[in-house]
């Protein structure tokens, strides 16, 4: 409450240095704000978190406020901050899926891809297989013609939670589905036989790989195929080393240089006879079967 | 003492939606007004009558020119506290009753309590609102809401209170009561500066006039002194006038009707009513009365309009 | 300082007297009874159905309340010219801003206590929530209550030069957008054009940022077991202050703009 009228010089510079302060200190608030919570990152139309609603309020423009929550999903999951670091934990990874499938039942790489982001072990995804089935099973409500959301579902039940015959019935069931190509039922059977868990894995992932679209399932897939390489690549060498040793009483000098799929080589010590992945290769090791 | 400088005020509107151009509303008025006079500030619509008190409240920011009130600039809010006015067709907030405007406009004065209370009763009372003091504006009909304005117009017992077109909307005993009032004011020294259109009224209540028309001032001074200038000849009555008396005294009027008993004339310029009056009393005729003929203040707004 | 609590007060009385209030906080609450039904329709986690919906519908009601009743006051109050009157007062014309303002602002606050009445009465219906659940709606009431004095400020603003058509569509258009000024922003980065990018930034601080105003919803509200959202009290303290800033800048905008204007 300066002195000076409305129509006085005190008033208009008492409201021009309020209007500069505040314009000045509005930055580092909305800083100090980013900093505190990732709450810039969060699904923060927070009051809507309820599909159902935010459906309701979109007022014919769900399939635009779709594309919005997508493209919000996968900032909220591959997201860097600027040490590079991505989010460690993705508590709303699966409400947004939700909020964007229920705008947008047809979009299909939300089901797909948002199973995979959820159902990955922490740190690289939610570690939510059971809710990645939920969504895909939302997802085969609305597309009980997609064998391929059917697949999906058996992928997750064997890789992430390694239930083998609850995989094979779900591929089973994938095959029944008109149009689903002839490999699904080899693979149910394959599944069901719980032989060769891992030539199953890296065919499963080669054609996660192959057919993937988007980047993020790509990197995800090629991932796990390097490392199922890097896993049987080890397995080998190690069992070489051990032979050489049970043969002359010693581990071999070197092993020549293998290299593992990204390039770099084994890491080879000859004095105690372990191999490992180079620390500094570009191989991003995952947990395997 | 003038209580009201205007000096060279001059207002433009930018009209046009695209390109304005800027229109005259007021050009170049000064004008002063005495402390205790009743002031009026005459013209047709669209005079700029309204503007010049806009501009006096500081509601708009003139172009060019100053007005002080009380010896202070237009804008200054002291002096706010010191006087009082009635916009054109005023409005106020509908959902309020007669009793709780005047109580909030007191506090913006800083009054409260109970003689705030007193002085709201006091006015209701004055302005003749009484009976309806606790209904809602809304029901209120535009002469209701006229004397509400006048009221909240004085609620700070001003020392100089601004009416723009007080009369406009009231029935004629409204008006009347709107006269007493004001003369009312002139009696307790307030001064009182009143726009109107409406002349009797003006006729009646003011000490001086000012008149304008688009946007500028065309005279002021007391009623008196800007009609006696235009005296333009006279009326002469007669009675028991003869064909033989039309006959001889036409070249000398220019208007003759006759009305039963009585002859009404009219006289241009001296000599024709010399001519005229020594027709009459050369041949014994009735005299009834001879007026000077002063325009009306309806007939010099006339000629003001028309003529310019 | 009276004559602004004066006129505060004098907006109050006027937006208590408006049928449009009752209505609105009346489909308010008729929306927050419904979401019982909604919530019986989910398995398990009624609560949360009902608070998301709940504080939902006080959102979104308080921002018409703002939009419509804020609008449509400064409208009338320079439309139907009693503003003239008032302007003559010894009244300064920031005073009148602020007034209308914290009139505003006095509005809004019943409004939503009512509405936050309404809801803790349909959380205790079903009778699952914690006692502390009932203590926490307040902060996140109070951050909802901070957006919408944020909004009703737009709207002062807007409605200082435009019309209230207009006023009301800025207002809710800015909303809109406010709500997805993070998304504004992660688009210029991905962009990857420099400019784009640097304008992404730009309109992240221009905007007013009604994300920052989401930190307690249903969860954060009930915070169950194993299913809780933390409050942090920082990010709060932030989100006032923010609230704060973006305030005193709009007035003293519209102060500013309102200091200058004609009123023909
Ligand atoms: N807001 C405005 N914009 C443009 N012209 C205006 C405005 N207000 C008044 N005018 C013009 O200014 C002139 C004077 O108007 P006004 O002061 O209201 O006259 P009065 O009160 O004597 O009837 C008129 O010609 C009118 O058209
Ligand atoms: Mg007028």
């Amino acid at each position: 409450m300066k002195s000076g009228g409305g129509r006085h010089p005190g008033t208009r510079s008492g409201a021009v240095a309020a209007l500069v302060l505040a314009a000045l200190l509005v930055k580092p608030v909305q800083d100090f704000i980013d900093a505190r919570a990732p709450a810039g990152e969060e699904p923060d139309l927070l009051f809507f978190n309820s599909p159902e609603l935010v459906r309701k309020m979109a007022l014919g423009f769900e399939p635009l406020l779709a594309d919005l929550y997508w493209m919000r999903t996968i900032q909220y999951y591959g997201r860097r901050d600027d040490e590079g670091r991505r989010r460690e934990s993705f508590e709303n990874l699966h409400t947004l899926l939700d909020i964007t499938t229920t705008l947008d039942p047809g979009l299909q790489d939300a089901y797909r891809a948002g199973s995979c982001f959820l159902s990955e072990p922490p740190p690289v995804g939610a570690g939510q297989p059971e809710l990645a089935l939920e969504l895909l099973e939302k997802g085969a409500r609305s597309h009980p013609l997609q064998w391929r959301l059917v697949y999906e579902r058996g992928f997750v039940h064997y890789l992430y939670l390694k239930d083998y015959a609850a995989a094979g019935e779900t591929w089973l069931e994938a095959a029944r589905v008109p149009g689903a190509p002839e490999w699904l039922a080899g693979l149910a059977a394959m599944a069901l036989s719980k032989g060769g868990a891992e030539e199953i894995a890296v065919s499963l992932w080669r054609r996660q790989y192959e057919e993937a679209t988007s980047d993020a399932v790509r990197d995800n897939a090629r991932n796990h195929l390097h490392s199922l390489q890097v896993k049987r690549d080890l397995a080998a060498l190690r069992d070489r080393i051990e032979r050489h040793r049970a043969a002359t009483g010693s581990f071999p000098p070197s092993l020549g240089t293998p290299r593992d799929p990204m390039g770099t080589p084994y890491a080879y010590d000859p004095r105690s006879g372990r191999v490992d992945l180079d620390p500094a290769s570009a191989v991003r090791c995952l947990d395997v079967p | 003492m003038a209580v009201i400088e205007i000096e060279n005020l001059t207002k433009d509107f930018a009209v046009g939606f695209w390109r304005k151009r800027p229109v005259r509303a007021l050009d170049g008025l000064s004008l002063e007004v005495r402390a205790g006079e009743i002031f009026g500030f005459l013209g047709p619509n669209g005079a700029g009558k309204s503007t010049t008190l806009k501009l006096l409240m500081h509601l708009l920011s003139p172009t060019s020119g100053s007005a002080r009130i009380l010896g202070r600039p237009a804008g200054d809010t002291a002096m706010h506290e010191r006087i009082g006015y009635l916009p054109e067709n005023p409005y106020f907030y509908d959902y309020l009753t007669p009793r709780e405007l005047l109580t909030f406009m007191g506090r913006l004065f800083g009054m409260g309590g109970a003689p705030l209370a007193r002085k709201v009763r006091e006015l209701v009372g004055e302005v003749g609102l009484a009976a309806s003091a606790d209904l809602q504006l809304r029901k209120f009909s535009k002469g209701m809401v006229q004397r509400l304005g006048i009221a909240q117009a004085l609620i700070n017992e001003p020392e100089v209170v601004f009416l723009d077109e007080p009369m406009s909307g009231l029935d004629p005993l409204g008006r009347m009561e709107v006269r007493r009032i004001v003369t009312g004011l002139r009696e307790r020294g307030v001064t009182v500066f009143l726009s109107s259109h409406i002349l009797p009224d003006v006729e009646a209540i003011c000490d001086r006039v000012a008149i304008l028309n688009r946007g500028r001032l065309q005279e002021a001074g007391t009623l008196e002194d800007i009609l006696r200038a235009r005296i333009s000849g006279h009326e002469v009555i007669l009675s028991g006038w003869t064909e033989g008396t039309l006959e001889a005294i036409r070249p000398w009027c220019s208007e003759v009707r006759a009305m039963g008993e009585r002859l009404h004339l009219r006289a241009d310029d001296r000599e024709d009513l010399e001519a005229v009056l020594g027709f009459v009393f050369a041949h014994g005729l009735e005299l009834v009365s001879v007026n000077p003929i002063r325009p009306s203040l309806e007939e010099y707004f006339q000629t003001l309009v028309v003529g310019k | 300082m009276n004559r602004i609590l004066a006129i505060a007060r004098n907006t109050f009385r006027e937006t208590v007297r408006d049928k449009i209030l009752y209505n609105l906080i009346l489909f308010a609450l008729v929306m927050i009874g419904s979401s019982l039904a909604l919530g019986q329709l989910t398995l398990g986690n009624e609560d949360k159905v009902i608070l998301d919906l709940g504080l939902g519908a006080i959102s979104v009601f308080g921002l018409l309340i703002a939009i419509f009743i804020g609008i449509g006051l400064v409208y009338k109050e320079l439309e139907k010219r009693t503003v003239y009157a008032l302007l003559a007062k010894p009244v300064r014309r920031y005073e009148l801003v602020l007034g209308k303002y914290l009139g505003l602002l006095w509005t809004l606050g019943v409004n939503l206590a009512v509405m936050t009445a309404g809801l803790a009465l349909a959380l205790g219906y079903t009778g699952r929530a914690p006692a502390g659940a009932y203590w926490r709606l307040l902060p996140a009431v109070g951050l909802i209550f901070l957006s919408l004095a944020l909004a009703t400020a737009l709207a002062l603003l807007f409605s200082t030069f435009s019309t209230p058509a207009l006023a009301a569509l800025f207002t809710f258009f800015l909303w809109v957008i406010g709500h997805f000024n993070a998304d504004l922003r992660t688009f210029g980065e991905l962009s990857g054009s420099p400019a784009v990018e640097a304008l992404g930034r730009a309109l992240y601080y221009v905007i007013p940022n009604f994300g920052n105003f989401n930190l307690i919803d249903g969860r954060g509200v009930l915070q169950t077991a194993g299913y809780a959202r933390p409050i942090d009290p920082w990010a709060v303290a932030g989100a006032g202050a923010y609230a704060l800033l973006f305030i005193a800048f709009l007035l003293a905008l519209s102060v500013i703009i309102f200091a200058r204007r004609d009123f023909k």
